[in-house]
């Protein structure tokens, strides 16, 4: 699940401990049903505490070194930043590094 | 240039506090997102993919330099360095803080600019011909029209609440450069038989899901009579435009469901019993705008600069430059310069703030202190001796604002797609590149002449692809994007909507499908003077129908 900071907008995923962190890695990941509606009881709540904005659940998998991959482009656009400028978003800090376009 | 009166000024500065104050509520919790979303929307603020937006109003892409280098100060201090041009005359920041969003509207308010009417369910900036007072086919220069309808329809109690948003454009020349057909209301100041001036109404136009060419539904409207027909139309629309459904709410949907002579009666009968006199403009409040827009004080100048003569002579990249980014002024000596925003490879409308510094300097020491954003993300310098062109040149080069490409096939227009768009369902932006690098041969695209690409990421258009030459939609499919061509797509006085080529594409097929279409134009043209959409529509779409075909399907077919 990932949303977007009240603050700044940036792109935070939920993590363990219900808190928002602004890596993927962090992303707290639902693998069984009863841990996807698990999810979405979590996304109903935060939409309803409204301290991030927009949460909403995306699909991702995990590639060979188990690190997590977004499988829609959208939600790797939202991990790095725009593509076509590299020098912003959480790509220019040298995090994501593993999400390839 | 309009200057704020103190009303303007009054609502613009209430404005900031009413704002400062909601983001203060927001942050503590007392606003919930629910709520707050439509008060920031009405400021102007988006949530994107990776952060907030702001779209800034620029009225009828007129701007001074203080404005600008205003914008290139706020650039830096609240956002990433950088702004976007946008089809709408606007500038949008795609980075500012929450929190910082009210210190930034002040600071606009300090250069008489605001975020008001930039999004929402209200009648949107209003749009002009870029080329406003510079064009010598004129009947009159447009924006004293459309500062009119920015008074009338800001904060205006009835139509604040329409069933969708409302986009006006106006043009005063025979040559359509304001795209008025593609408006829920395209104006066109006419003359009739007898001398007087007055409009051409079109209604009912648009792009997105469901494009839709305008209607005409007044030939001529008199001069004095806008506000009180406006108010007619505006009063049809808000009760009769369906608030059912969100894809069916634009006033084209009306126009086309009921009729275009049903909606005439309509607005006719509505217009009568308007009080007019009630509504429109005293003429001495209308000489009092137009008085804003009065020409510079131009001076008397030979129709020929000799040095400008001899600097195209000189300097073969000089006399390219001029060839394709000077447009003829209705005054001897004097040009308008389009300095294009479009970098081969580069995003296209984005400039840093350094470069908008560079445009405020040009325009204050060269350009009558006057700059015009355009539709297609450029700037104009109005108003520029032919005799300082070389200088201006110079000073572009060394900003990196020299590319010679207006109106050429590199000069694309592209929404910001979905490396910024919450909307969008491909990426606009990296496809505009890769066929600005594929093209980027000044010759060849010399050679080319005229062709107006636009590219959209989403079905919501705000690309034009339904209006371009050769257009492009982004759209997704199963995952993966995806991209559909259309050709004849004119946001001119021949408007005329896009006919799609066939199947979508991959991104990577793009450039090449283009490239193909480019050279099947070149091979099959009637003469050189034959612009890429006089041949579309000589010989319609069939010709072109191949450039879509895998390359391998291509050489067995052989």
């Amino acid at each position: 699940m990932s949303a977007n900071a009240l603050l700044d907008g940036a792109v935070v995923y939920y993590a363990a401990g219900g808190r928002w962190s602004p890596h993927l890695a962090d992303a707290l990941v639902a693998v069984t049903e009863a841990e996807a509606a698990g999810l979405e009881t979590a996304r109903l709540a935060a939409e309803a505490a409204g301290a991030v904005v927009e949460p909403e659940i995306a699909a991702v998998a995990t590639d060979d070194a188990g690190r997590l991959v977004p499988s829609h482009v959208r939600e790797k656009i939202r991990a790095l930043g725009p593509t076509v400028r590299r020098d912003l978003g959480p790509q220019a800090a040298g995090e994501h590094l593993h999400v390839s376009l | 240039m309009y200057r704020y009166d103190e009303f303007d000024e009054a609502v613009v500065r209430d404005r900031v506090t009413q704002f400062r104050a909601q983001v203060k509520r927001r942050l503590e919790g007392s606003l919930t997102e629910e709520e707050f979303t439509p008060l920031r929307l009405m400021n102007g603020l988006y949530l994107q993919l990776h952060a907030y937006m702001l779209r800034i109003a620029v009225p009828y892409g007129t701007l001074s330099g203080r404005q600008m280098r205003q914008l290139a100060m706020i650039a830096d201090k609240y956002d990433r360095g950088y702004g976007h041009f946008t089809t709408r005359q606007n500038l949008q920041l795609n980075w500012p803080k929450l929190a910082d969003v009210p210190d930034l509207l002040s600071d606009l308010a300090d250069v008489e600019m605001h975020c008001i009417q930039t999004s929402g369910n209200c009648i949107r900036n209003v749009t002009a011909d870029h080329f406003a007072g510079v064009a010598a086919d004129e009947v009159e220069d447009p924006r004293p029209t459309a500062e009119l309808i920015r008074q009338w329809s800001t904060l205006h109690p009835e139509f604040s609440f329409l069933p969708r948003k409302f986009k006006i454009a106006v043009t005063g020349a025979a040559r359509d450069r304001a795209a008025v057909a593609v408006h829920d209301i395209g104006l066109r100041l006419v003359r009739n038989d007898g001398g007087e001036i007055g409009y051409k109404v079109l209604v009912g136009g648009g792009l997105g899901r469901t494009p839709m060419i305008g209607k005409v539904i007044r030939e001529f409207l008199p001069r004095d009579e806008l506000l009180a027909f406006l108010e007619a139309i505006m009063r049809v629309y808000n009760l009769s435009g369906r608030r059912d459904n969100k894809y069916k709410a634009r006033i084209k949907i009306l126009v086309h469901e009921i009729g275009t002579d049903a909606f005439i009666a309509w607005v006719e009968e509505e217009y009568a019993k308007l009080d007019g006199p009630s509504v429109n403009a005293d003429p001495a409040e209308l000489a009092r705008i137009a008085a804003y827009f009065a020409p510079p004080a131009y001076e008397t100048l030979p129709a020929v600069s000799e040095s400008f003569e001899a600097a195209k002579a000189r300097d073969p990249d000089f006399a390219r430059f001029a060839a394709t980014n000077l447009f003829p002024h209705k005054v001897p000596g004097y040009t308008a310069i389009t300095v294009s925003v479009k970098p081969i490879g580069a995003p296209p409308g984005d400039a840093t703030s350094d470069q908008m510094r560079v445009l405020a300097d040009l325009a204050e020491r060269y350009s009558a202190d006057e700059l015009r954003i355009t539709h297609v993300q450029n700037v104009v310098l109005p108003h520029v001796r032919l005799d300082d062109v070389p200088a201006v040149w110079a000073a572009l080069v060394e900003a990196g604002l020299e590319t010679p490409n207006a109106g050429l096939i590199t000069d694309i227009i592209a929404c910001p797609g979905m490396d910024y768009c919450k909307l969008a369902t491909a990426r606009s932006i990296p496809i505009a590149q890769e066929i600005a690098k594929r093209f980027a041969d000044v010759e060849r695209q010399a050679l080319i002449g005229e062709l107006g690409i636009k590219i959209s990421g989403c079905i919501n258009a705000c690309g034009h692809h339904h209006v371009g030459a050769i257009g492009i939609l982004g759209l997704d499919k199963a995952g993966v994007e995806n991209y559909q061509i259309t050709l004849g797509g004119d946001p001119g006085e021949q408007a005329a909507l896009g006919q799609r080529l066939g199947p979508g594409i991959d991104a990577d097929a793009v450039p090449e499908a283009i490239e193909r279409i480019v050279d099947t134009y070149l091979e099959i043209r009637a003469d050189p003077g034959e612009a890429f959409i006089d041949t579309v529509r000589r010989v319609g779409l069939d010709p072109f129908k191949p450039a879509l075909q895998p390359t391998e399907a291509r050489l067995e077919a052989a």
